[in-house]
């Protein structure tokens, strides 16, 4: 009976212990790790996408309830008006999700860019969608539609050879995006005036 | 009933039949000497270059590994000497020294040596090199690329490419007949479909080859490339296409045929060389490998000893 | 105590090296050794939680009873490959990319419980820090030799850097995951031949 009890003590002593070291080092390190995440993942696709604004898009971004979700909104100011906003969304792709960074240009309702940020594609075939940018080219300019469809499926995007999925996935993405952008723009402009100089 | 007479053993001394690893070995390299020799003379010096570094950094790479493991020099059983070889009929003609030299080093320190030299080894030495040297430098095993400096009356495509690349309709004028004199664009020592075939009827009329594998590897490919082509003929080339190009005579009489990969008894056999057909037919035309003979015959070379365990009960032995 | 501290460091470096010598360890030594970069990366790593969770269940060996050690040496190891995990997220972000999955893998990784089960509780906290360190270095440096040989002759390069002429084509087999095992196979040849003598 006694050493059931030590083990029971022990046990929880010890895996509470470690929990709360965890959990303060969390806390310590969660900021610089998101800024970090935002860095390295997300900050090229987004830089790619907003290209020429003055600002750093990775600090100037504020956050919007959708629902149940936020979704975070990065602006870029060109020529000292936030003249755009990325976005992220997710399409589901072959290998897994895809997430896809839209850029919205506010004034035109026009697609500003379109980056890949995290993907798990066939090296080769569907991971293409990120490496070849005449893939994402194509989106840029493109009025928002209610639905982004490949050109197999009767839509307008014109889908990498061999990687329709993820193709596919992409559009969805845009579809979702154009979608969440409809919904939220009242407030997105609201909070866009904030940048405003 | 068992027939007993089968089970009588006379008493020692014992009549030897001749056969050895040397007479092997020189055996199958005569066999592959008309398809060698039509390499030659199609691809001139570079590939009598490729094959003779081929043959002597083989001995050489087994001549250093017998003294590194202190075991007996083997170069004179000419085993080296037929893995090196094979390989170089398996590369093309312009491939650089320094690939050779790597190849024959897998080949021969890494697939042979390494598993216990002779009889060891689980997989065919040249295949093992051959892919490992696929899958490094693709560029330099474009046949098209590879060759852009030859000058032939016909046409200048390695056919397996031109298939995957463009369908059936940029290979119909390669006639089985043309592919079977060697019309065709390919490694030094493959092309020559009539001599590949040659060499394999000798092999097997003189017993060093079973033609269980032969046949059951070039049924294989034919009924898998049959029933691709019955579904698309506009994607799928013909059965008597896949036959005559690529590696796959070469596969079907010099590869799949190896002594220790290979299973030993009769159902295990068909087996083996119908699973390697249809496999090799798989990779054509579904994978995205343009030839698939030595991937094929490498994942049938690994189910071996699984195959061989299909054998007849042995009397008596309950299990 | 038959050793001295320096003996159970040095032993790590060469007598016990885990790859090689142990032949523990394997996973991450095949999966991360791509380059020079991901293999000192990994073997500090595991360094790291290899010397914490030794002096840590070294210094609680009296107090943990027999029968859960294994769950109470898999909670200490565990919260240090979270504690790593997290700082690496938060200072090495571009390294984090490229280890990914293997970094909280480290916990399954048999040189960690091996050490803390045959070494540490049974030995006291400085010959177990001195282990730890050893082992841990000896881990390193493996991991730093088969990435360095696999960068060079499968990429052409060490640390990034190109080490032959432009007329180098690279053995890109190498970098696959059976030259991995072809790699480590002729390093553990080479080991046993030089240990011969």
């Amino acid at each position: 009976m006694r050493e059931m009890i030590k083990m029971v003590v022990v046990l929880t002593v010890l895996s509470s212990f470690s929990g709360g070291l965890l959990a303060a080092l969390r806390n310590g390190t969660q900021e610089r790790i998101e800024y970090q995440q935002l860095k390295f993942v997300k900050g090229p696709a987004i830089r790619a996408i907003l290209k020429g604004c003055s600002n750093d898009p990775i600090v100037d971004r504020f956050k919007i309830k959708d629902g149940d979700v936020e979704r975070s909104f990065f602006v870029g100011i060109f020529d000292g008006k936030p003249k755009a906003v990325a976005m992220e969304s997710i399409g589901k792709g072959f290998g897994g999700p895809i997430g896809v960074m839209v850029g919205i240009d506010v004034d035109a309702d026009k697609i500003a860019g379109v980056g890949i940020t995290t993907h798990s594609e066939t090296p080769g075939v569907g991971a293409r969608a990120k490496t070849d940018p005449t893939f994402v080219a194509q989106f840029k300019g493109v009025p928002l539609a209610d639905t982004f469809k490949v050109k197999a499926d009767g839509g307008q995007v014109d889908a990498l050879s061999g990687a329709t999925v993820t193709s596919r996935g992409v559009s969805a993405a845009l579809t979702e995006a154009s979608a969440v952008y409809k919904r939220l723009k009242p407030k997105l402009i609201e909070k866009l005036k904030t940048y405003s100089k | 009933m068992v027939d007993q007479k089968k089970f009588t053993v006379s008493h020692a001394p014992f009549w030897h039949d001749g056969s050895c690893i040397r007479s092997r070995s020189y055996h199958t390299m005569l066999a592959a000497l008309p398809a060698v020799l039509f390499g030659v003379v199609r691809y001139g010096m570079p590939a009598v270059g490729v094959i003779s570094l081929a043959v002597s950094s083989a001995m050489i790479w087994e001549y250093v590994m017998n003294r590194i493991m202190r075991r007996d020099i083997t170069i004179g059983d000419g085993n080296a000497a037929l893995i090196g070889l094979i390989f170089a009929m398996l590369v093309p003609a312009s491939s650089p020294w320094w690939m050779v030299i790597i190849g024959t080093f897998v080949a021969i320190v890494v697939a042979k040596q390494i598993y216990g030299g002779i009889g060891g080894n689980p997989f065919h030495p040249a295949l093992v090199a051959v892919a490992m040297l696929m899958l490094s430098w693709k560029d330099l095993f474009d046949f098209d690329a590879a060759l852009v400096n030859y000058e032939f009356d016909f046409a200048m495509a390695y056919p397996l490419a031109a298939l995957k690349h463009f369908g059936t309709a940029a290979v119909e004028n390669f006639t089985p007949g043309a592919l079977l004199m060697g019309n065709q664009i390919g490694a030094v020592g493959t092309p020559f479909g009539l001599g590949l075939i040659a060499g394999g009827l000798y092999l097997i009329v003189r017993g060093f080859v079973r033609w269980e594998i032969s046949l059951s590897f070039l049924a294989g490919i034919f009924v898998t490339a049959f029933i691709f082509h019955q579904a698309d003929s506009a994607r799928y080339a013909g059965p008597a296409f896949h036959l005559f190009t690529g590696y796959t005579l070469m596969g079907a009489f010099f590869l799949a045929t190896e002594d220790s990969s290979s299973p030993v008894h009769f159902i295990p056999m068909l087996i083996y060389g119908a699973g390697g057909g249809i496999l090799t037919m798989l990779i054509r035309n579904i994978g995205i490998h343009v030839d698939g003979v030595v991937f094929a015959l490498l994942v049938m070379n690994i189910a071996n000893p699984l195959l061989d365990k299909i054998r007849p009960k042995a009397l008596g032995k309950v299990f | 105590m038959a050793k001295t501290l320096t003996q159970e460091f040095v032993k790590g470096l060469w007598e016990e090296i885990p790859p090689f010598r142990l032949v523990l360890g394997l996973c991450p030594t095949l999966a991360v050794t791509k380059s020079v970069e991901n293999g000192i990366g990994m073997g500090v790593a595991t360094a790291f939680v290899l010397v914490f969770s030794n002096i840590l269940v070294s210094a609680l060996r009296k107090i943990i009873p027999a029968k859960v050690r294994i769950a109470c040496f898999i909670i200490v190891i565990a919260t240090f490959v979270t504690v790593v995990e997290l700082l690496m997220q938060a200072f090495t972000y571009p390294l984090f990319l490229k280890l990914g999955i293997f970094i909280p893998l480290i916990v399954v990784n048999c040189i960690l419980l091996g050490r803390a089960e045959a070494f540490a509780s049974k030995n006291g906290v400085l010959a177990s820090a001195a282990d730890g360190l050893g082992i841990g270095i000896g881990f390193t440096l493996a991991l730093g030799a088969l990435g360095s040989l696999r960068e060079i002759l499968g990429s052409g390069t060490f640390f990034g850097k190109a080490v032959f002429g432009p007329a180098f084509q690279p053995f890109s087999f190498m970098v696959e995951a059976p030259g991995a095992f072809v790699c480590l196979g002729l390093m553990l040849c080479l080991m046993n031949l030089a240990g011969k003598k």
